[in-house]
């Protein structure tokens, strides 16, 4: 029996985003045969629309308009949910990100169907679909399946699939969006930077990143220190810049900077999935929990199980001594 | 304006976890259970409003066991003034659209302009209960919202954390949903004086048959495991020293910053 998929892309106002190429990816792998399409809002988009339809979609309705040229959950959900009730598709797969988890859950609630959120992966055959996700911050992979409601609805975690391999000659059908701005109850202002202080985490070679595991701010100096004799930076996890004991700009993860230094060191990091898809492009990881369970080492390439207090300063030490002679 | 905030008892980050005997959700048998900490600074926010006069009433909802009114006596103890109760023995079975549903069912006719909600629960990590009250309710949400002021004429402007450390300002109509991200406010503690003054506040009690909704769940899980072992990391042993020694040997070796 073939199935039909719809991806929620995005674009960043030219070009479909990663995410958008990676759901075609996993709509073709989730049931071989299924009939893949999909579905873009924004103004000008014409030439997106027609890559996706070369990157693995039989078919892109996109939605043209000034109501939808910025994300606001108002217009994308009353723009998406008739194209779904036209379509009528078993699955629609959106990416988890800030504004895939922003429209999900209200087309969700409107559609009157469970979501799934956070996949990893999903397989489909005639008999059930199965999702799987983290649960605990990722301590545990968690499957689930959604019974008695179509469309299945699901979100996915950015960089979990892989493109699609292929190319297709895909149709595009526009639309004309026929919102007007004055009707909606959301109105996009503009998009701005965070504060910060200067600091590019983005550029450095060595980070060293404290997690809730330090404890307070007055127990950093021993991360500090390590990160002194590295030559590098200072990191946090979330848990550390939203208690204050360092500034917004320190933080890595999906909400705050995404890093690739060649050495990344963390320093009781549990390692929730937020942080992870922040620093899982750094060339070598080094973890250091006690906790022998944290989701930490499963990224990381060399582990110490142990208290930070005791193998921190012991490593600054013999990194001194190292470098001394 | 009378708002509510949507509260969640999930087990405490720090317990030891076990997996239930039929390996589809953790053993909640002997766990210690706390307020989800996103919530907290979900009601804080509410708190701050009202503290500056924009807010007549702050009401705090749980759906949860019998034993999820520590949670709302939490909220109380904290500043809010009235809590609602949905009583489901079996809660972490039911999927977010069941609670979504309990949540509007319970509320009803009680004019609340504003619906605040923890951007996601420690536990499950579904990250949707806001955005389907909003969709259940059909009001205008916003997630993972970085600050709020209320307007003039009633809208409601906000920031929404992005990727990158970007923000997305919007501009919301009330009544509408939001779903708050940690770090918006620092929550406050509940003082001697508010956990005795939560005592005598109402909590309302209601279940599923109360309010007419049929709790099921359309969401079944299948399993729950352990991720997978195999690839991770090289754990190291030894004395402090020892483990040094080798993680310097290592990062010479690995990555060329020595």
């Amino acid at each position: 029996m073939q199935s039909k998929i719809i991806v929620l892309a995005e674009h960043d106002g030219k070009v479909p985003r990663e995410i958008s190429l990676e759901l075609l990816g996993l709509a073709h792998r989730i049931k071989e045969g299924s009939e893949v399409k999909a579905v873009l809002l924004g103004s000008g988009i014409e030439s997106a629309a027609a890559e996706l339809a070369s990157r693995g979609a039989a078919e892109v309705v996109y939605v043209e308009g000034t109501a939808v040229e910025n994300y606001n959950v108002d217009a994308f959900r009353k723009s998406i949910e008739p194209i779904l009730n036209d379509e009528a598709p078993d699955l629609v797969l959106i990416g988890h990100t800030p504004n895939g988890w922003d429209v999900a859950a209200p087309l969700a609630g409107r559609l009157g169907v469970p979501l799934v959120t956070g996949c990893a992966q999903i397989t489909m055959s005639d008999e059930r679909t199965l999702f799987t996700r983290k649960a605990f911050n990722g301590k545990f992979v968690h499957q689930v399946e959604v019974t008695g409601a179509r469309p299945l609805l699901a979100t996915v975690d950015k960089g979990a699939s892989a493109p699609f391999d292929g190319t297709t000659s895909g149709t595009v059908r526009k639309i004309e969006s026929r919102l007007s701005l004055e009707d909606l109850r959301a109105s996009y202002i503009e998009t701005r930077a965070g504060e910060t202080g200067g600091l590019d985490l983005r550029e450095a070679d060595v980070i060293v990143s404290a997690g809730r595991g330090v404890g307070g701010p007055d127990k950093l100096g021993v991360v500090r220190e390590l990160a002194e004799a590295l030559g590098g930076q200072l990191g946090a996890s979330r848990a550390v810049t939203d208690a204050g004991w360092l500034p917004h700009e320190h933080q890595i993860g999906s909400s705050g900077v995404s890093v690739s230094p060649k050495l990344y060191v963390a320093c009781g990091i549990s390692g929730a999935i937020q942080h992870v898809v922040g620093m899982k492009g750094s060339g070598y990881i080094v973890a250091i929990n006690k906790d022998p369970d944290a989701p930490i080492f499963g990224v990381a390439h060399v582990g110490v199980v142990g208290d930070l207090f005791e193998i921190v300063p012991a490593l600054t030490k013999a990194l001194r001594e190292a470098k001394g002679r | 304006m009378k708002s509510l905030v949507l509260v969640k008892q999930v087990p405490d980050a720090n317990s030891v976890f076990r997996i239930n005997a039929e390996g589809t959700w953790i053993d909640e048998s002997n766990l210690s259970f706390a307020m989800n900490d996103y919530d907290r600074y979900a009601l804080e926010e509410l708190l701050k409003l009202k503290d500056a006069g924009k807010l007549e009433e702050v009401v705090a909802l749980t759906v949860g066991s019998p034993e999820a009114s520590s949670v709302l006596r939490t909220c109380l103890a904290m500043g809010a003034d009235r809590a609602i109760h949905v009583k489901h023995e079996a809660s972490s079975r039911l999927d977010p659209l069941s609670i979504a549903r309990l949540v509007v069912a319970a509320t009803r006719d009680q004019d609340f302009s504003l619906i605040l909600a923890g951007l996601q629960a420690d536990d499950d990590n579904h990250t949707q209960i806001g955005g389907l009250v909003a969709g259940v309710l059909d009001w205008p949400s916003a997630t993972a919202v970085m600050s709020l002021e209320l307007k003039d004429g009633g809208t409601l402007r906000v920031e929404r954390e992005l990727e990158n450390n970007e923000l997305q300002v919007v501009d919301l109509k009330l009544p509408a949903v939001l779903s708050v991200q940690t770090g918006i406010n620092s929550p406050r503690y509940a003082t001697l004086k508010g956990i005795m003054g939560a005592k005598k506040k109402p909590v309302t009690t209601l279940t599923a048959a109360d309010l007419g909704v049929e709790a099921t769940s359309g969401l079944r899980s299948v399993s729950l495991s352990p991720p997978p072992t195999g690839k991770g990391a090289d754990v190291l042993s030894g004395s402090p020293d020892e483990v040094a020694t080798q993680l310097v040997s290592r990062i010479r070796e690995k990555t060329g910053v020595l």
